[in-house]
């Protein structure tokens, strides 16, 4: 009994300890939480700005993308006296996100700022939300529930730019066919699967074969190794649908020592950058996730405070980075 | 009149692996207060319902984990199968089937691979951890291959809106008595398996198989059909809750299950069930889950970093275990020398 009873005290100790040393990535700007009582539908539109609570969900808490728009959102909060507290998922799961959405209703915050996996999964938990009176403002991937506002980037003029930078290049190395393999995330998520549809209606009639898409979920290594069996097969092009992805194909080109094929990827990140300055990969379409972050904070707080935005959709556009 | 009522409570405490039990409520206890202390809402009415809810997937994950447990084998392909039984419903949903067949055909579908690793370990002999680890592929294939390698459409657009909505209010948004009912349906699942692994035979078979199957062949239990019935149960456990996920969502997504196996383990483990086989409450399984979903509540509650609740899970994990042999040794101990 004595043994079983010190094992018990020391494991709650070690628990309220790894606990309370590790919490809260919030802000300084840290409101006063809600005494825990049950209804959360008493979202008041008068709220005092220091009062507000914002849940930032996106599709994980890893990826450069994500923690960029995180950053920007941080930036508007400070700006603006708010709270938000970033509550992703570890990793992209529907499951997952749908809970850190029931988290956010039952946390008492006033808004959710979310970035979609899907446009059907997670619509179920956001009308609840939504009935419930919290505000919801998308950013880079909407769901198929009515929201204050979204803040994206416009995937299929996007990857249609990709595509027009990828036959340039191409057709000024003299390269007027071959094949072009695309590596893709998941044919789920929205915003790729539009980059991918911009990509390949740059190719029409081009004389290039595209090869059917293959999905490396956007892990780096997964996608390398789908990219360079492609570079096996005797493409001439790549393109990567997301960073992950991206990584995967620069990396699948260094490895092969074949300078000739032209890599062009999404996204921003030191090693796309420095996979662009070695000449791997050609050129990448940035996007602006901090603007997003920003835009989406200013939309959720002014909708609070009784504005109404009407559902815009405003694209908060790609930088082309080359060497 | 009094001495009855003392030792029935005496008994009830008595028990084998009631000890770790204890232990693993009064960690939940001390868990949920330390996080409602850190952030109110942790205490709020609509916390607790979405607690219960959530917890109801690891909590039939764990009692299908515990069957194996507890006759000393395991089930690997226990995710996959989830992953598989999502997948089988929302892809024939979205073809216009009606929820009731497309549950029956998810539900063949588990228990002929369910079938499968019970003769594969009961029969056959294969090692629990290859032959699962085999099905586990080949569940997580199916489930990929079922809806041609992606991910389906709501299942709205096969079966209509309010089918749809009856599907997934059933499964997950639906409320019955002022409680989830996916908190009741993995509450009743969980009784009746208990039931049956503490009141019948087959239980009673169940554990016997777990502490020495030689002994308990020796004493006429029949090993490979009592192995095939535990693998049996991992089956329909894992066929609730992928058809919980899939209502969740509202369709089937191809990694849905990801590592549940694992997850039932773990809430196994933590409540005392012992990975060596023969001992272990149900009941412990409960608070195992329970323990399991209040952390990752509350862990996202308040916002903490991303390798937070894995390394508190694995510390955990190791502390039960560790809690389980010194435990054992301690009773070996005191029995031999009364």
């Amino acid at each position: 009994m004595k043994k079983k009873l010190l094992a018990m005290v020391s494991c709650a100790a070690l628990l309220a300890t790894s606990v309370i040393g590790c919490s809260s990535s919030k802000p300084a700007e840290s409101a006063a939480a809600p005494a825990g009582n049950e209804s959360t539908a008493e979202t008041s539109a008068a709220a005092a700005a220091g009062d507000i609570k914002i849940a930032l969900i996106t599709m994980d808490s890893i990826d450069q993308h994500w923690v960029t728009l995180n950053e920007g959102a941080q930036k508007a909060a400070g700006e603006l006296g708010v709270s938000v507290t970033f509550m992703s998922p570890n990793t992209k799961d529907d499951a997952q996100q749908i809970e850190c959405v029931n988290n956010a209703v039952a946390g008492g915050y006033q808004a959710i700022i979310v970035a979609a996996n899907g446009p059907d999964a997670i619509s179920s938990a956001l009308k609840e939300a939504a009935s419930s009176g919290v505000k919801i403002v998308y950013v880079d991937s909407p769901a198929n529930v009515d929201a204050e506002a979204t803040f994206s980037t416009d995937n299929e003029a996007a990857g249609k730019t990709a595509g027009e930078e990828m036959i340039k290049a191409l057709e000024a190395a003299g390269v007027t066919s071959g094949k072009i393999g695309i590596v893709n995330v998941n044919a789920a998520t929205d915003s790729t699967v539009k980059r991918e549809n911009g990509f390949r209606s740059a190719f029409e009639g081009k004389g290039y074969e595209l090869m059917e898409t293959q999905y490396g979920e956007g892990d780096a290594a997964k996608s390398q190794t789908i990219a360079e069996n492609y570079i096996t097969q005797g493409v001439v092009g790549i393109f990567g649908c997301n960073e992950g992805s991206t990584t995967g194909a620069g990396n699948a080109i260094k490895a092969s020592g074949n300078s000739g094929i032209v890599g062009v990827g999404f996204d921003k990140s030191d090693a796309i950058m420095n996979l662009i300055n070695d000449g791997y990969l050609l050129c990448t379409m940035a996007q602006n996730p901090d603007v997003m972050g920003e835009e989406g904070v200013k939309a959720a707080v002014a909708s609070l405070e009784g504005e109404s935005l009407g559902g815009k959709v405003q694209d908060t556009g790609v930088s082309v980075l080359t060497k | 009149m009094k001495e009855t009522k003392q030792s029935a409570v005496k008994r009830f405490l008595g028990m084998r692996g009631m000890g770790a039990v204890i232990t693993a409520f009064a960690g939940l206890i001390v868990i949920y207060v330390a996080f409602g202390i850190i952030d109110r809402n942790v205490f709020s009415g609509q916390n607790v319902m979405n607690l219960l809810r959530s917890m109801s997937k690891y909590l039939l994950i764990g009692v299908g984990q515990s069957y194996l447990l507890i006759t000393g084998n395991i089930d690997l392909s226990i995710g996959s199968m989830v992953g598989m039984s999502a997948m089988v419903s929302a892809t024939l949903m979205t073809m216009g089937i009606s929820p009731i067949i497309a549950i029956l055909v998810a539900l063949a579908c588990c228990l002929c691979c369910g079938v499968i690793n019970g003769i594969l370990v009961g029969k056959f002999k294969l090692p629990p951890f290859i032959a699962t680890l085999g099905t586990m592929f080949v569940s997580r294939g199916a489930a990929y291959m079922v809806n041609n390698n992606r991910n389906t459409d709501a299942i709205a657009t096969g079966i209509g809106k309010e089918a749809g909505d009856r599907f997934q209010n059933f499964f997950y948004y639906g409320k019955t008595l002022g409680i989830f009912n996916t908190f009741w349906i993995a509450l009743i699942l969980f009784l009746v398996f208990f039931f049956l692994l503490s009141k019948t035979r087959t239980g009673r078979h169940i554990y016997a198989v777990g502490s020495n199957v030689d002994a308990a062949k020796l004493s006429g239990v029949n090993v490979v059909n009592t192995t095939i019935k535990a693998y049996l149960v991992s089956a329909v456990c894992a066929c609730v809750v992928g058809l919980i996920l899939c209502a969740q969502a509202g369709m089937g997504n191809m990694e849905a299950g990801n590592m549940y196996e694992m997850y039932g383990v773990a809430a196994g483990v933590i409540g005392g069930i012992s990975p060596l086989g023969g001992t272990g409450l149900l009941l412990g399984t409960f608070a195992g889950a329970a323990v399991w979903q209040t952390l990752e509540n509350g862990l996202n509650m308040i916002g903490a970093q991303v390798g937070i609740q894995r390394l508190v899970i694995g510390i955990i994990v190791v502390f039960s275990v560790l809690l389980d042999v010194v435990v054992r040794s301690g009773n070996f101990r005191k029995n031999t020398n009364s």
